[in-house]
């Protein structure tokens, strides 16, 4: 023991004798810093630097030929009598099917995060109803889908929407008269409406997780009060519920919005994008420029694109959302 | 050893409720009839709570039944589809095993040889172990079986590295923190909380420039690399997660232990992470989760020899058709370790997940 504490005492010395002295000031006040850094070492090697690497293709003509050679050139374009490395940007923004994807990207955030939360509120509610009994077993059950891998569900989900006759969803549809679909190479919009259903589906055991959690901790006393002067179900539900699970929900839906714009198995596993690459949401239009045209460069282009867009938007909802609050307690 | 002691009783606990449901559920019911019999119970009460309550199990059922209509294919064996008039929608007509008894295949302990010289007088001793046979699909008749062992020997591979790096990257920055002021503090949270919403999509964003960079560096087909990179993109959710949990630990716990004289670590070690069990449990789950079910990035880095669970499931799809009993059992025996998983740590799971900033 006083062995130890001998060598401890030592090595303490020594680092006293060695380290100068605003080094260990500094050390002091700040060393719990040294425990953060391998994390975020470890974030910046595999994601940050990637993303800036990812900026310096974009500037180039990389291709499969050539950028394992280290042969790549910047796609260089002219502007205003300047040779600028905008070439695939330039390319981008003129490309019709750049602007497909766009638009359908931000139609599929739209609607997927409203049907994701109506449900997740909806869900959330009956399991929390007083009436209903069994609520905490129904509770554990339906989030089940959460436990499930992306690539199992995604799958599954394309079998339901099957085009063939006796597909679920067409056996379903059948049951009230309505002739087969072929949904996912047919109707750009029933793709569509597909793509919906099983986002949906995805996504809804993590708003009833945060929806329930919210709506327990409404006081019951404020519904109490409501009840005594006389407020329907409704009302309550308007003004006594809504405000309580404003922001949670609101936190939710900011998470889940973000998770619709970067949707890239559904059409990749449903139909590629299709039919005709008119559902090619703009992360799936860069995989396939990349890695099914070999187009690294443009490829790249897309992507920090959607980056981009994607960091103006969450941007705006840290500040509005007042998402990072818990940042500034102390 | 108590840990591991504390969850099996908690564990216990769990399925002896479970399994005493019906009973109480059963006494329940007849106490009601009881008391609707000698008028203390109103009748109409009764039924609105009974029909709210089947239509909540209703909406339940209809929201999980895609799961179980694909555990009726996976019981329906090689023939089964999705497609034909013939396929059962709620009872499997004619259930088989085949489809599972595929997806394990053989369980079996080869024979070792063991030899022992023994010093001295040069005689050997070798003793040949016999080969246990536990199970031997072909007695089922089950040919060819599938590379599920394979692909989950790399899965567990992966997993093991992402979960192990993952929680020595996440608790002590999480702990640092939640507790401790430094240079650059505010700056690390807002960064992990701007990543936290942006999460997996970015990986995808960024994946042109990890691949070339694998490539590079000769990474690919390495699981070692592939865990690790799990493991680092887990690091801000999981952070942020479980640094809100400690915040709502409070201080005076860790003030009494250092006026007890516990040294720092101390502190952290025996009473801040034990109070913070159920955040860890919930970030042990999400971290080994990232991992487990990742295809993309999986799916693009490794050859076949190395692929885990989810990019062998993917490869089951064939391109014009899906194999359904076999892809089904496969996908069960891969997603239902997950499931009970969740359904054990659940409590954990909501308590970790109701984190600060998202009450109201």
């Amino acid at each position: 023991m006083s062995a130890i504490s001998g060598a401890v005492q030592r090595s303490r010395s020594g680092y006293e004798a060695a380290v100068p002295e605003t080094v260990q000031r500094w050390l002091d006040r700040n060393g719990s810093l040294l425990l953060v850094l391998p994390g975020l070492f470890a974030f910046a090697t595999f994601m940050l630097f990637p993303l800036v690497f990812t900026l310096f293709i974009s500037f180039t003509d990389a291709t499969s030929a050539t950028i394992f050679q280290g042969a790549q050139s910047f796609a260089t374009v002219e502007i205003f009598g300047l040779s600028l490395p905008f070439g695939n940007y330039v390319k981008l923004y003129a490309d019709p099917q750049f602007w497909t994807s766009f638009g359908i990207t931000w139609l599929f955030v739209a609607t997927s995060v409203g049907l994701k939360v109506g449900l997740g509120v909806f869900i959330a509610m009956i399991l929390t109803g007083d009436r209903v009994r069994g609520k905490r077993w129904m509770r554990a059950i339906v989030i089940i889908p959460l436990g499930l891998p992306g690539i199992f569900t995604i799958t599954v989900w394309s079998g339901i929407f099957s085009s063939a006759r006796f597909g679920l969803m067409n056996r379903f549809l059948s049951a009230f008269g309505a002739g087969p679909i072929n949904w996912l190479q047919g109707s750009r919009w029933m793709a569509f409406l597909a793509y919906n259903v099983t986002e949906m589906w995805l996504a809804y055991p993590f708003m009833v997780i945060i929806t329930v959690s919210a709506l327990q901790a409404v006081p019951a006393e404020l519904h109490d009060a409501a009840k005594v002067d006389g407020a329907g179900y409704l009302h309550r539900f308007w003004h006594v519920t809504v405000p309580a699970i404003k922001r949670p929900v609101l936190f939710a839906a900011i998470l889940t919005a973000a998770a619709s714009f970067q949707q890239f198995l559904i059409p990749f596993i449903f139909n590629q994008g299709g039919p005709s690459r008119n559902n090619e949401l703009i992360i799936l239009y860069g995989y396939k420029e990349a890695f099914q045209q070999y187009q690294y460069g443009y490829g790249a282009a897309i992507m920090l694109t959607a980056v981009f867009f994607i960091g103006i938007f969450m941007w705006i909802n840290v500040k509005k959302g007042r998402l990072a609050e818990g940042v500034d307690d102390e | 050893m108590s840990l591991a002691r504390r969850l099996a009783a908690s564990v216990r606990e769990d399925a002896y409720n479970a399994a005493t449901a019906p009973a109480r559920a059963y006494d329940h019911a007849r106490y009601t009839v009881e008391g609707m019999r000698t008028g203390e119970v109103d009748p109409t009460e009764v039924a609105k709570t009974v029909l709210i309550t089947l239509g909540a199990l209703a909406v339940v059922s209809a929201m999980l039944y895609p799961i179980y209509y694909v555990f009726i294919a996976a019981l329906q064996g090689e023939g089964a589809t999705l497609y034909s008039p013939g396929s059962d929608l709620f009872v499997p007509s004619e259930p088989t095993l085949e489809a599972f008894l595929w997806v394990i295949g053989d369980i079996a302990v080869s024979s070792y040889e063991i030899a022992v010289t023994i010093p001295a007088t040069g005689y050997d001793i070798v003793v040949q172990t016999p080969a246990i046979e536990l199970l031997d699909v072909s007695d089922y008749g089950v040919e060819r079986t599938s590379d599920f062992p394979l692909y989950l020997k790399n899965s567990l591979y992966v997993a093991l590295v992402t979960v192990t790096v993952g929680l020595a990257l996440v608790v002590p920055g999480a702990y640092v923190l939640s507790r401790r002021q430094f240079v650059g503090r505010m700056k690390v949270l807002y960064g992990y909380v701007l990543f936290t919403q942006i999460g997996g999509g970015l990986g995808i964003a960024a994946l042109i420039a990890l691949y070339l960079i694998f490539v590079n560096m000769g990474w690919t087909n390495s699981r070692f690399m592939l865990g690790l990179y799990y493991a680092a993109v887990a690091v801000p959710f999981n952070t942020w997660l479980l640094k809100t949990y400690m915040d709502s630990i409070p201080v005076s716990y860790e003030e009494a232990a250092i006026m007890d004289g516990a040294s720092p670590a101390r502190v952290a070690w025996e009473v801040v992470l034990p109070l913070a069990k159920p955040g860890l449990a919930t970030v042990l789950i999400f971290i080994f989760l990232a991992g487990w079910t990742e295809f993309v990035i999986a799916n693009l880095m490794l050859e076949q020899q190395f692929q885990t669970l989810p990019v062998g499931l993917y490869a089951l799809i064939g391109d014009y058709t899906i194999p359904w009993g076999r892809f089904s059992a496969f996908a069960l025996c891969f997603a239902f370790p997950i499931v009970l998983v969740y359904l054990f740590a659940q409590r954990y799971i909501e308590s970790g997940l109701s984190f600060g900033g998202m009450e109201g």
